[in-house]
Order: structure tokens, then sequence, then C-alpha cells
């Protein structure tokens, strides 16, 4: 059990409306993002289904059952607060303790099930600590031993690790991965951090302005953005785009020209589109010096030399977004002199006017990652 | 602050000598303004009444004793009775008011409701008023309620002057605990009422704490105006009113009454010290990040 139904919601706080219109179909297990970035609604959208807002229209369904107008304890769910949001004057024995308590559980069953959540999450050491006493990792685990003592069958966690180091993010990161493994329940994870979602999703739900901007699992958003929005939110870098004017539509694809070069790009095409003004997305990893099916002289104004990567940034007359390319290793790039940025037709993405993008050709079994060996 | 540095003091707390030195002057300056009266209270109650008059006034008493303190009883056989009934309206006061504040604050604190603001901007009104204008008002009420002449007519006006500022000051503590606590108790199961017995009763009492001391205090100094005006039974009566049998009809028994109110305090002080003790900051600490 665990299966949430999102079905048309609904938010609006006084005339402005927060999330729009989401239909979202979650199974038992899944570990499922919402992205986004600050404002599109994500946390809104997490707290509709906690049950910590109300939800102006549509249904939330778990189980089968509208749970619209139910608490959040009788909707099996358990949260995650950015915040920790722990009991300050109470051990950390009693802070996981809290929901049994609250549920009249007897002492017995209550420190059987808190030792069980310590063992877990590593705490068996911490248990007559007060929280203040801990580092954040180790509260965030409290948090997290909270929610799970109870055993309920969906996760929500609210940006659990944003108030972590980016060494401790990475760590929690893993042992979040490791927990849903061991738990098999259903977790559902706000984050704006997309490295987060690209690690942990097995589908990751990306938002713009309250409606869902795509649905998909990480490398399929990485290598087949359904629009503009979610070309530039997912990679990091983020891609660059470059206008393109469409001269030709043939069976191998979509035939363009970009910065004075002609391209074929095998993308599935549309009647109708010759002559139209269409958008080029090229990511800054598939950037290689001087080679390749179009090459774009640019200059760069800021190099950053990482060692395992080099970084640059140029300006694009005509565009406000800065042109970046990102090359493996150390390489001998200097700011102010001019750079052949060389990249492939079939590593572009296509999009039209309105930021729908052409279906690109490419063969997602490559892509992903294999399963089952 | 630290006024004198050593190797460790960092740059932002140094100052040079002549800062140091102003600092004590307008310290002392404030604390002497403050507590002068006190002083010379104290050292009046030293002294035998007839050195109280000479002239020229001289503060330090010569051969001073503790006699006025023994003299107290004599002339007031029931003044640990007078202490008594202070402390036990003070007391009340602040029992009732902590009852009845707490739940209010966090109330005013946590929900929104329709006239929230009025009724707050009303309590901050009702506290421009002393008591004393309102005395013949509140005169008449205790008489129609048949409470003259009870200790609920020094404990209930007491109360109702007192809640306004304690609601304030609580509810402003109260506003600074996280939400996010309320909505994870929320989300584990627990109830308004358990939720505000569990989390945020044990958060807030410092908060209580020091509105019980400001209670305390309050309803101890503002006892005199209606123990005066609705109460006439001597067993009654609180120690301010009591000490008015050291005003005779020639003289007054300056070096007794000092003696009195120093003895009358005394206990309130102490226990004043005691609560400060649970004072403690920082309590939300691990809270949230």
């Amino acid at each position: 059990m665990g299966q949430l139904s999102l079905k048309n919601v609904i938010k609006t706080f006084g005339k402005f409306e927060v999330v729009k219109g989401v239909n979202l179909d979650v199974g038992e297990g899944e570990f499922v993002v919402f992205v986004g970035p600050s404002g599109c609604g994500k946390s809104t959208l997490l707290r509709m289904i906690a049950g910590l807002e109300h939800t102006t229209g549509g249904d939330i369904v778990i189980d089968g059952k509208r749970v619209n107008d139910l608490p959040p304890v009788r909707r099996g769910i358990a949260m995650v607060f950015q915040s920790y949001a722990l009991y300050p004057h109470m051990t950390v024995f009693e802070n996981i303790a809290f929901p049994l308590r609250v549920e009249g559980a007897p002492a017995q069953v209550i420190s059987e099930k808190v030792e069980a959540a310590a063992k877990i999450l590593h705490l068996e050491s911490r248990l007559q600590q007060k929280p203040g006493m801990l580092s954040g990792g180790q509260r965030q685990r409290v948090a997290i031993g909270r929610a799970i003592v109870r055993a309920p069958e969906i996760f929500l966690f609210d940006e659990p690790l944003s108030n972590l180091d980016a060494a401790l993010r990475a760590d929690m990161r893993i042992e979040l991965t490791k927990l849903h493994k061991q738990l098999g329940a259903t977790m559902i994870y706000v984050t704006h951090d997309q490295i987060e979602a690209m690690t942990m999703a097995d589908r990751i739900v990306v938002l713009n302005a309250g409606y869902i901007a795509q649905v998909g699992a990480p490398l399929e958003l990485y290598h087949k953005p359904q629009n503009l929005f979610v070309a530039g939110f997912i990679g990091n870098p983020r891609m660059n785009f470059l206008p393109a004017i469409c001269t030709g539509v043939s069976d191998a694809g979509v035939e363009v020209e970009v910065m004075g070069q002609r391209l074929s790009l095998p993308v599935a095409p549309r009647p109708g589109i010759g002559g139209a003004s269409l958008t080029l997305g090229i990511r800054p990893e598939h950037i290689a010096p001087g080679t390749g099916e179009a090459v774009v002289r640019v200059i760069p104004s800021v190099v950053e030399h990482l060692g395992q990567q080099t970084i640059g940034y140029a300006a694009v007359p005509g565009r406000e977004d800065s042109f970046c390319f990102v090359l493996p290793g150390t390489r001998a790039i200097e700011d102010d002199k001019p750079f052949d940025a060389g990249f492939a037709a079939a590593d572009c993405h296509l999009f039209d006017a309105d930021g729908q993008a052409f279906e690109r050709r490419v063969d997602m079994t490559t892509l992903s990652v294999p399963v089952g060996g | 602050m630290a006024l004198f540095r050593d190797e460790n003091t960092p740059m932002i707390d140094r100052y040079r000598w002549w800062e140091v030195a102003g600092i004590y002057a307008g310290i002392f300056a404030f604390l002497f303004f403050l507590l002068a009266p006190f002083l010379e209270g104290f050292l009046v109650s030293l002294r035998p009444l007839s050195q109280l008059f000479t002239s020229p006034y001289r503060f330090i008493p010569e051969n001073g004793s503790f006699e006025a303190y023994s003299g107290v009883f004599e002339r007031l056989p029931n003044f640990w009775r007078f202490v008594f009934n202070s402390f036990l309206i003070s007391t009340a006061v602040t029992v009732a008011v902590l009852l009845l504040v707490v739940p209010a604050a966090y109330a005013f604190a946590r929900f929104s409701f329709r006239g929230m603001a009025p009724v707050l901007g009303a309590f901050l009104a009702v506290s421009m008023f002393s008591g004393a204008v309102l005395l013949i008002p509140l005169f008449r009420l205790m008489r129609t309620l048949g409470l003259l002449n009870t200790y609920w007519a020094m404990i209930i006006p007491g109360v109702a002057f007192l809640i306004p500022s304690a609601i304030w000051l609580l509810r402003t503590y109260m506003m600074r605990i996280p939400v996010e606590l309320n909505e994870a108790a929320y989300m584990d199961g627990a109830s308004q009422f358990y939720t505000f017995r569990r989390v945020i009763l044990p958060i807030a009492s410092p908060g209580i704490v020091v509105v019980a001391i400001m209670t305390f205090i309050g309803a101890y100094s503002q006892q005199f105006v209606f123990a005066l005006t609705f109460n006439s039974k001597t067993e009654y009566m609180p120690l301010p009113i009591g000490l008015f049998a050291f005003f005779g009809k020639q003289e007054v028994v300056w070096n007794q009454l000092m003696a009195a109110a120093f003895m009358g305090i005394a206990p309130a002080v102490i226990i004043i010290f005691f609560l400060q003790r649970y004072l403690v900051g920082g309590l939300t600490a691990g809270a949230v990040k």
C-alpha cells in the first residue's frame, strides 16, 4: 500500500493561484522528487498531500480513498521538515517516541520501536541527548526517525537536506536512498537541488509556475526534455539556447540555420514549419573545441579551471544569457581570447516558438541505466 | 562586553581607560538615583526616632541599632498576618492571571480570528487606565456582587488590571516559537490541546516565568489602592494598609515604618530571586536550524 493520486489539484491563496491543476500518479514504493524554482508550488503541493494545507480544488487519493478532509495521521503519511522541527525540550528518545506517545502506545512497544528506528539511523548512542547538543546531520536523522517510527505508507520530505553543508548532504543523500530500499515505502521528496533529484529519484516531477512541466525518469528528462523550461532547468551548467531558422524538413529531420551555419537535426519533424524561428539547445558538456558539425566562435569573458573540468562563459550577441561550455580535464583556454565551440547535430535539442520540443530521435535504451544487467 | 581586557579580548570589546571610567560613572549615577531612597530608608530604620529630625540632617546614623525592627511587632502584633495577606493576594492574582493568560496568549500568538486586532488593541487601551481612575465604578460593582470586605475584592480587580500587559508580553514570546513545531506535532497526530500541553508549554516556560514575576510584582504594588477602597476588615489587610498604623495622629513613626517595609518586602525579593533561576534562555536551541 502507499499509492497516491493527485487529480486536478488546485491551490489558491486569496486570488493568487499557486498550484494550477496538477495530475499525478505515484506508484507504491516509488521515490518521486518534485523539483522546480522557488515559488513554483512544489512545497505547497507537498503540504497539501500532507494535510497541512487545504486543497482548493481537485482530489488527493491515497490507496483508492479520497483523503482531502482527513488529518495527516489518518492519511498514513509522515513528513520530515526542512527545519527539522524537533521538540527542543525532549530527548532524542522522546522526540522519536512522540507519535507513539500520542497514539498512547504501551511503554514496552515504544521503547522497542524507538530503538529499532534509532538503529536504522545510527542514533543509538544519542538517545538521551537533547536536539541542541546534536550536529545538523544528527538532527536531520532524528527528524527522519520521528517519521519512520510510525511506519507510514508514504513519506514526505520538504527540502530535508538544504540546511546541511555540501559534504554532509552527499552522505545523507546516500543514506536516504538506502533507507528507501530498506523500508520500501513510497517517498515524495521536494527539493530545488537537481543533483538530489537526479541521484535519488525513480521519477522526477518538474514544476513550473503551478503546472507540471514534465514527469519522467531522471535520464529521460536530461536527454528528452519536452520543453524549454525543463531543458534549461535540468543540467548544470544550464543548456545553451541559440536562435535558429528552419530552412527545410526531410525524413531525416529538420534542417536549421544557426549563426550562419546549416545543420540537419535528427528530430521528429512537423509539417508547416519552414521558415519558422526556432530555438536550438546544446548542453555545455556536449561542446568540443574546434571540431564538430557546427562551430561557433565565441570569446569567453570568464574561464573557470576546476581541474576536473574547464568551464567558460561567453556573451552571445543578441542574447542575454551567456554561452557556456564545459570541457573535460584541464585545458589551456584563456579568457578574452576567441574560442571555437564545436558540437554535433545529434546532441542538439530543438524547440518551437512556444517552447515545445521536437522529439529527439535518440535511443533511450542506450542512454538509460541498463536494467537487470 | 568585557570592560577589563586581556590578550584574548576581541577588538570589538576593547575600551580605553576613560571609556571604562565613563561607563562606570554612568552606571553609578543611574544606580544611585534608583537605590538612594532605599539606602536612606534602610538608614532611617536603624536610627532612633529622635535623631530623625535633627538639624543639620545626617545620613550616617550615630549609635544605630535594629531596635526599630523589634518595635514593629509591639506596635503591630499582627504584622505577619499583613505580610501573609499581601502574599496571599499577590499569589492568588498571579495564579489566576497565569491560568487565564497562558491559553489566551497562545491563542493570540497562533490563531488568527475575526476581531483579534481590536481585542488586542482594547487590552492595550485598558491598561492605559490606572485602577484608581475606575475606583468608583469598581466599588459599585463589588458592592453589587457582595464582594466588599473579602479577599476577592482585592484579587479580582488585581487580576483584571494585570491581564492586558501579561497577554502582550507572553504573546510576543510565544510568537517566537516556530510554527513548524505545531505542524510537526499535527503530522504526528497530536491534537491542538496535546500540542499545547506537551510542546508549547514547556518551551514557553521561561516566558511564563517572566510573566509570573511581572504579575507578582505588579500585584504586590497595586494592591494598596484596591485594599484601601474595597476592604475595611483588619484581618484581610495587606501590608501596605497595615503600615498605616505607623501614621499616628501626632507623629509618624518613621523608623519602624521603614523597618516594617523592609521586612515585608524581603520575602517577595527572596521569591523573585528563586524564580529567576528558571529564566534560562535558548530553550528552543536545536528545534529548527
